[in-house]
C-alpha cells in the first residue's frame, strides 16, 4: 500500500505550488457536494481571522469527482473585499486552495487519506477536517478545532456539541458509553464530521495499512481517534457549538448508520484487543470549553412504529439472534418484546449485556459480520423506543445523570465482555 | 434318480462348504481389514486433529475468512472438518480394499466404476455445498433487510430466495452427475433458476444496500406509511 | 555629459537620497559639507544614479533634523556657504546629475523671524502668517502625528498669550495658507532656488497646509488649490522642474495630489515599501499584489517614487495593525529598534546582511513601476546604530574607505557629528566604497550593474505592469511593457528553491533573454513556462521575438 501512487498529478502540482504550510483544513466534499462552497467560505474566513500569520491551505476533497471544486475561480491574490485599509483582521498571506477529485468509489476513508497525504507533503503542523453537511458550522469552529492541535500540541482533537437530549441517540446509548468503557477514555463524539489532528498522528495513520478496510473507508475519524487513544497520542475535546440534525432524508438511513458506526466500533475492538482488554475504568480527556451541553425542547416522533419493528425483529430474527446471543439474554429480550407497548422498557443492564454479546460474537465471527450488525438494528430501535418513552419529561441535567449511569453500567460489565471475548469459538448446532 | 439328487445335493453341499470355506476366511480378512482401517482412520484422524490444533489452523482459516464460510453453512471448524474428512477417506479406502478381498465377481468392476464416478460426485457435492452456503447467506441477508425495512412477512422473502437457490444448486448437481438430464424438473429449474439468480444476487450480493433501499422504498411504502425515526447521530 | 532636455526626466530618474552632513567633510569640522560632496559627485555618477535628493541644509535649530527651518534662502553654516552650494549644483549639472532639494511649506521653526515677529504682538503684520487661537478647542479630533512626544496640536505661547497650531513638533508652528501673503512669500523662496538652478522640490508634509473646522485638516480641497497654484507658476516660469509630494497616505488618497496632472509630478508610494519587506518575510506575494491592485492609475505625466529605506524610520502607518505587529516581530524584535510607528533600521541589518535578500529587494525596487530612490549607504550595505537616539542610527557618516574616519573626515573621531559604524560586521573597515570597488562581485559593483541595466531600458521607468499569477504564491512575476519593449520579471520571495509555471501563452513565440548575462532561454510555447529559482533568486528577462 505504501508505494501505491494514488495522488493525481494534478493534485501533486497544486501541492507543489502551495509548498509548506502550518495549517491545513480539509473539506470532505463527498458527504454533500452542493454545500462545499459555503464550507470553503467559512473555512477561509476562519483562517483569515484567526491565523493571520500562519501559512494555511484549504483542500477540498471530492470523492465523487464532481467538477465543481467549491472554490471561486479567482485564487488568493487581490481578493475583493480584502482591503488592507480596513483595520479588520485579515490574513497576511495567501490562503491556498487545493481541490482534489478522485475517481473510483467515493469514501470518507479515501478522502481522508488524500488529506493526510496532502498534509504530509505540505508538512502541515495541524490539520482539521470539516464537513459541509454540518449546517451550523461557523468560522469559530475551524479555529477552535485547530488551536489545540496547533498551539497546545494535542494530536487528536474531537468535537463536542450542544445537542437536544433526543439527538445523537446512537452516540448517547451505544457509541460513547461503549467506547468509554472499553478504551477507557471519554471521547463523546468519536463519530463526527469535524475533527483535527497533528502532523504526528496524521503521519502515523497514513502509514497504517488499513485503508482498504471497510470501517476505515466509511468512518476514518473513529479509527483515527482510537488509533490516537491506543497509541498514546495526546487527545482532547473542544466544544464547538450547537449541532442541528441533518434535514430528514439527508443522511444515510439507520441501518447504514449502524453498519458504519457500530460495525466500525466492533472492528476497532477486534483490531485493538491488546490495548483495551487490560484497561479498567475510564479517564476524562482535557476539554476546552463547556463539556457537552444538552437542551430539551419537545420533539415529535412516531414511536409506535419503532416498537412494532422491534417486536417483529425479535420474532423474525430469532434464528440469527440465537447464534449471536446467549440463551439467557435472548430469552430476556424475547421476554420484554412481549410486553405491552406502554409497559415496555429496555433495561440498561440487558442492553449492555446484549451489546457485549454482539461484540464477542462479532469477534468470533459466528455469522457474517455485516449481518451481525444488521441484526442489531431492531434491538436498537427497541432501546431507543424505551429511551424516548422513559425520558420524555426528563430535564437536561437529569439526562446527564442518566447517560453517566449507562456509562458506568458499561464499565461494570466489561469483565463479562472480556470473558466472552477470550472464550474459544463456540460451535452452535 | 435318488442317487443323482443326493449326489447333486452333496455336490451342492460340497460346493457350499467349499465356498464358505473359501469365503469365510476372506470375510474375516475383510472384516479385519475394515476394523484395522477403522482403527487406523481413527488414529490418523486424531493425529491430524492434534497436528492441526498445534499449527493453529483455525486461526489461519479465521484470518482467511474460511471459517466464516463454514460457519455460515453450519459446518464445524476447519480442523474438525479436515480431521473428519481424513477419517472417512481413510476408512472408506480400507472398506473398499476389504470388499475387493472378497473377490465377489462383478463387485470389483462396480468398485472401479465407483472410483471413476467419484470426480463427478465430488463436483456435485461441491456445487451442493456452495449452493447451501449461498442460500444460507442470501436468505439471511434478505431476511435482515426486510425486517429492518419493516416489510411484512419477511420470512416468505428469505425462504423464496433460499428455495430458488436450492433448486438451482440441486439441478446443477444432478446435471453434473448426468442424472435426470431429461426431466422437466431440471429444465424448469434451470430456466427458473437462471431468471431468479439475477434477482437473488441483486438482493444479496451485488447491491445489498441498494436492494435493501429498493425493498424499503418499493415494499415498505406499500405496507406502511412513512415514519419518522430519530436521527441516530 | 550635460543635462538632457526632457520635461519628463523625473520618470527615468534613479534618485540618490542623502544628507549633506553625512557624505563628506572637506574642512575637518566633523560635519559633511557641500565642498566635500562636490568632490564625491563622481561616485554618484559611477553608481549610475542621475538625481540627487538633498535633505534640508537650511539654517535651523536642528530639532527636527533640519525640517525646522529658520531661514529658507541660505545654507546652514556647518555645510558651507551659498556659493559652495552653487558650485555643487553646477558640478552636478555638469555630470548630468539633477538636484532636488527640500521645501517645507507647512511650517517653520519657531526660531524663524516670521514667527518671532508673529508672536511678538497680536497686532504684528506677520501675526496672521501663523494659525492662532485663544482656545485649544478648535479643530478638535484632528489626529496627533508625533504621538510619542506631543499631547496636542495646540501649544500655548506665553509671549502672545494664545495657542498656536502645529501638526508636528511644538517648535514647528504651522503657516497660515489662508493668508495670501504666506503663499507669495513661499513662492518667492521657491523662485530663489529655481533661479539658482535646482531641478525640483520635495514638498514636506503636504496634506496639512490648510485647516478647516470639522475636518481632519488633511487633504483638504484648499490644500490642493495651493499646490495647483504652485504647479501653475512652475509650469509657466520654470518648465522641466519637478515637484515631489511627501504624503504618507493610502494610494487612493495620494492619487488626489496628482490632480489631473496639474499638481505634483511625483509622489511617494508609502504603503508599498513595508509590503515589500513583508512579502519577503512571509514568503508570499500577496501583500505586494494586494497594494498594487489597490493603487489607482495616475495621469500620464505623473510618476510614483518608490523606495526601500530613507532617513526616517521604516514607517508602518500605512499597514493594518496585524501587519504592523508582524513587521515589529520579524524586523524589530529589539524594542530599541522601534520608534513612533516604525522601525529605525537600515536595509542590510534588516535583511540580516543576507546578500541574496538585499539583492532581491533592490531588484524589486528597480523593476517595479516608479522612480526608485536609493538611500545613501544602502548601495554598499551599511549598517545602523540603534543605540543612537531618534533616527540618527541610520544617519551615520558615509563609509568611503577603511582609513581614518572611514574617509569621511580628517577631524578627530570624537569631533564627528555622529560616531561611525565600527562593529565587526558592518564597520567601515569591512563595509566601505573603496573595498567594494575592488571586486566585481561586491554589492556596490552589483548595484552598479543593476542600475545600469535599469537605465538601459525605458520600459522600467515608463512601461505598464501586469502581474502573472502563477499558482506558486512564493513567486512574484510580472511583465513590464512599453511599446515593443517587454520585460518579464520573476522573483522568488522565499528562502528555498522554487519551481514555477508561468502562463505566458500571450507571449508565445517570444524568446526570453536573461538581462544580466544576456543568455537565451527556451522559447515560450503553448505549455506553461517552467522556471526554477534558487532561494531569493530573481530573473529579469527581455522578451524578444526573433
Amino acid at each position: 500500500m505504501a508505494d501505491e501512487t494514488f495522488l493525481s498529478d494534478d493534485l501533486l502540482r497544486q501541492l507543489m505550488s502551495v509548498g509548506e504550510v502550518d495549517l491545513l483544513v480539509g473539506i470532505l466534499a463527498h458527504r454533500s457536494a452542493n454545500t462545499v462552497r459555503r464550507a470553503a467560505h467559512y473555512v477561509e474566513k476562519s483562517l483569515q481571522q484567526n491565523f493571520v500569520r500562519q501559512r494555511v491551505a484549504i483542500i477540498s476533497v471530492d470523492g465523487g469527482a464532481v467538477d465543481d471544486s467549491g472554490f471561486d475561480e479567482r485564487s488568493g491574490d487581490g481578493e475583493p473585499g480584502n482591503n488592507s485599509s480596513s483595520k479588520g483582521m485579515t490574513s497576511l498571506r495567501t490562503i491556498h486552495r487545493v481541490s482534489a477529485a478522485f475517481n473510483g468509489a467515493p469514501s470518507p476513508g479515501l478522502a481522508l487519506r488524500t488529506i493526510l497525504s496532502a498534509s504530509d507533503l505540505l508538512r502541515a503542523r495541524a490539520c482539521a477536517v470539516v464537513s459541509p453537511a454540518t449546517s451550523s458550522t461557523s468560522p469559530e469552529w475551524v479555529a477552535n478545532l485547530l488551536r489545540p492541535a496547533f498551539r497546545d500540541s494535542f494530536d487528536f482533537v474531537a468535537p463536542l456539541y450542544s445537542r437536544h437530549k433526543f439527538q445523537g441517540l446512537l452516540a448517547r446509548n451505544l457509541l460513547y458509553p461503549m467506547t468509554r468503557a472499553l478504551f477507557g477514555r471519554r471521547i463523546r463524539e468519536l463519530y463526527s464530521d469535524e475533527w483535527a489532528f497533528s502532523n504526528r498522528l496524521g503521519n502515523f495513520c497514513q502509514n497504517e495499512d488499513v485503508w482498504h478496510e471497510e470501517p476505515v473507508r466509511s468512518r476514518p475519524e473513529a479509527w483515527m481517534g482510537i488509533s490516537a487513544l491506543t497509541s498514546d497520542f495526546r487527545c482532547c475535546q473542544v466544544y464547538l457549538g450547537e449541532k442541528p440534525p441533518p434535514p430528514d432524508g439527508a443522511g444515510p438511513d439507520l441501518v447504514e448508520v449502524l453498519r458504519q458506526t457500530v460495525g466500525s466500533l466492533f472492528w476497532l475492538l477486534e483490531t485493538n484487543q491488546q490495548s483495551w482488554l487490560e484497561r479498567k475504568g475510564s479517564d476524562a480527556l482535557p476539554t476546552f470549553g463547556p463539556d457537552h451541553a444538552v437542551t430539551a425542547e419537545p420533539q415529535e416522533l412516531n414511536r409506535a412504529r419503532m416498537f412494532e419493528m422491534f417486536q417483529t425483529g425479535v420474532k423474525e430474527l430469532e434464528p440469527i439472534l440465537e447464534s449471536i446471543l446467549s440463551p439467557q439474554t435472548l430469552e430476556s429480550i424475547q421476554g420484554i418484546a412481549t410486553l405491552d407497548q406502554h409497559a415496555f422498557r429496555f433495561p440498561a443492564e440487558l442492553w449492555v449485556t446484549m451489546l457485549y454479546e454482539f461484540a464477542a460474537s462479532y469477534h468470533h465471527s459466528v455469522i457474517n459480520r455485516d449481518h451481525l450488525v444488521q441484526a442489531l438494528v431492531p434491538l436498537y430501535r427497541g432501546k431507543i423506543y424505551s429511551f424516548l418513552a422513559e425520558y420524555a419529561d426528563t430535564s437536561a441535567t437529569e439526562m446527564e445523570a442518566v447517560s453517566e449511569n449507562l456509562c458506568l453500567e458499561f464499565e461494570r460489565q466489561k469483565p463479562y465482555l472480556m470473558e466472552k471475548w477470550k472464550a474459544g469459538v463456540e460451535v452452535k448446532s | 434318480m435318488r442317487v443323482t439328487i443326493v449326489q447333486g445335493l452333496e455336490q451342492a453341499y460340497y460346493n457350499l462348504v467349499h465356498m464358505i470355506a473359501e469365503f469365510l476366511p476372506r470375510l474375516v480378512v475383510m472384516l479385519v481389514i475394515i476394523l484395522v482401517g477403522l482403527l487406523a482412520a481413527y488414529l490418523l484422524g486424531h493425529v491430524v486433529r492434534a497436528v492441526l490444533r498445534l499449527t493453529k489452523l483455525d486461526r489461519v482459516s479465521e484470518d482467511a475468512g474460511a471459517s466464516r464460510v463454514l460457519r455460515m453453512a453450519d459446518l464445524p471448524s476447519m480442523t474438525e472438518l479436515l480431521s473428519r474428512s481424513i477419517f472417512w477417506i481413510t476408512w472408506l479406502g480400507f472398506i473398499l480394499i476389504g470388499v475387493s478381498v472378497l473377490g465377489v465377481a462383478g463387485l470389483q468392476e462396480q468398485i472401479s466404476r465407483l472410483f471413476r464416478f467419484l470426480p463427478e460426485v465430488f463436483i456435485a457435492m461441491v456445487i451442493l455445498f456452495l449452493g447451501l452456503v449461498l442460500a444460507n447467506f442470501l436468505s439471511r441477508a434478505v431476511l435482515l433487510a426486510s425486517v429492518n425495512a419493516g416489510v411484512r412477512s419477511p420470512k416468505i422473502w428469505s425462504w423464496s430466495i433460499r428455495f430458488v437457490i436450492w433448486i438451482l444448486a440441486i439441478s446443477m448437481a444432478l446435471d453434473e452427475l448426468g442424472l435426470a438430464r431429461q426431466t422437466v424438473l431440471a429444465a424448469f429449474s434451470i430456466v427458473f433458476g437462471a431468471s431468479m439468480l439475477g434477482l437473488a444476487i441483486a438482493f444479496g450480493l451485488g447491491g445489498q444496500d441498494l436492494a435493501r433501499r429498493a425493498l424499503e422504498r418499493y415494499l415498505g411504502n406499500t405496507t406502511k406509511e412513512k415514519y419518522k425515526e430519530p436521527q441516530p447521530l | 555629459m550635460a543635462l538632457q532636455e526632457d520635461n519628463l526626466w523625473y520618470k527615468d530618474a534613479v534618485i540618490y537620497q542623502l544628507h549633506v552632513r553625512t557624505f563628506c567633510d572637506s574642512n575637518g569640522d566633523g560635519i559633511g559639507d557641500f565642498v566635500g560632496m562636490t568632490q564625491r559627485l563622481d561616485y554618484l555618477q559611477e553608481l549610475g544614479t542621475n538625481t540627487i535628493w538633498l535633505l534640508p541644509f537650511y539654517p535651523s535649530p536642528l530639532r527636527d533634523d533640519g525640517y525646522d527651518i529658520a531661514d529658507y534662502t541660505t545654507v546652514h553654516p556647518s555645510y558651507g556657504t551659498l556659493d559652495d552650494f552653487k558650485a555643487f549644483l553646477t558640478a552636478a549639472h555638469n555630470r548630468g546629475l539633477r538636484v532636488i532639494i527640500e521645501m517645507v511649506m507647512n511650517h517653520t521653526s519657531d526660531q524663524h523671524p516670521w514667527f518671532q515677529e508673529a508672536r511678538s504682538s497680536r497686532d504684528n503684520p506677520k501675526r496672521d502668517w501663523y494659525v492662532w487661537s485663544d482656545t485649544d478647542a478648535k479643530y478638535r479630533g484632528v489626529r496627533i502625528i508625533f504621538i510619542d512626544t506631543e499631547l496636542s496640536n495646540w501649544t500655548w505661547d506665553p509671549v502672545s498669550k494664545s495657542y498656536y497650531w502645529h501638526r508636528f513638533f511644538s517648535h514647528q508652528p504651522d503657516l497660515n495658507f489662508d493668508n495670501p501673503d504666506v503663499f507669495e512669500a513661499m513662492w518667492e523662496i521657491m523662485r530663489f532656488w529655481l533661479d539658482m538652478g535646482v531641478d525640483g522640490f520635495r514638498l514636506d508634509a503636504v496634506p496639512y497646509l490648510v485647516e478647516r473646522e470639522g475636518t481632519s485638516c488633511e487633504n483638504l480641497p484648499e490644500t490642493h488649490a495651493v499646490i495647483k497654484e504652485v504647479r501653475k507658476r512652475l509650469d509657466q516660469f520654470y518648465p522641466g522642474r519637478m515637484l515631489l509630494a511627501e504624503a504618507n497616505q493610502w494610494p487612493a488618497d495620494v492619487r488626489a495630489y496628482f490632480g489631473d496632472g496639474d499638481e505634483f509630478h511625483t509622489a511617494f508610494h508609502f504603503p508599498l515599501m513595508p509590503r515589500m519587506f513583508m512579502a519577503v518575510k512571509l514568503e508570499d506575494r500577496k501583500p505586494i499584489i494586494e497594494i498594487l491592485d489597490q493603487t489607482p492609475p495616475i495621469p500620464a505625466n505623473c510618476q510614483w517614487c518608490i523606495f526601500l529605506r530613507n532617513h526616517d524610520e521604516l514607517t508602518l502607518e500605512m499597514v493594518t495593525d496585524v501587519e504592523r505587529d508582524y513587521m515589529y516581530d520579524e524586523y524589530a524584535t529589539d524594542k530599541t529598534m522601534r520608534i513612533n510607528l516604525g522601525i529605525r533600521r537600515r536595509l542590510a541589518p534588516m535583511m540580516e546582511n543576507d546578500r541574496r535578500r538585499i539583492e532581491l529587494l533592490n531588484g524589486l525596487l528597480m523593476s517595479m513601476p516608479g522612480t526608485p530612490i536609493v538611500y545613501y549607504g544602502d548601495e554598499i550595505g551599511m549598517g545602523d546604530n540603534i543605540y543612537l537616539g531618534d533616527r540618527n542610527g541610520v544617519r551615520t557618516p558615509m563609509q568611503w574607505n577603511g582609513g581614518t574616519n572611514a574617509g569621511f573626515s580628517f577631524a578627530d573621531p570624537e569631533r564627528l557629528y555622529s560616531p561611525l559604524i565600527s562593529n565587526s560586521v558592518y564597520g567601515y573597515q569591512v563595509v566601505n566604497v573603496d573595498s567594494q570597488r575592488r571586486f566585481s562581485h561586491s554589492l556596490l559593483s552589483w548595484m552598479k550593474a543593476l542600475i545600469k541595466t535599469r537605465n538601459s531600458y525605458r520600459v522600467f521607468s515608463r512601461g505598464t505592469m501586469e502581474f502573472l499569477r502563477p499558482s506558486n504564491h512564493r513567486v512574484l512575476a510580472y511583465i513590464r511593457e512599453l511599446g515593443n519593449e517587454k520585460i518579464l520579471v520573476v522573483n522568488n520571495l522565499s528562502s528555498s528553491a522554487q519551481a514555477v509555471e508561468l502562463d505566458v501563452q500571450r507571449y508565445k513565440g517570444y524568446i526570453p533573454i536573461e538581462m544580466f548575462g544576456r543568455n537565451l532561454f527556451p522559447r515560450f510555447g503553448d505549455l506553461p513556462y517552467l522556471l526554477t529559482l534558487g532561494p531569493y533568486q530573481f530573473y529579469w528577462f527581455r522578451l524578444r521575438r526573433i
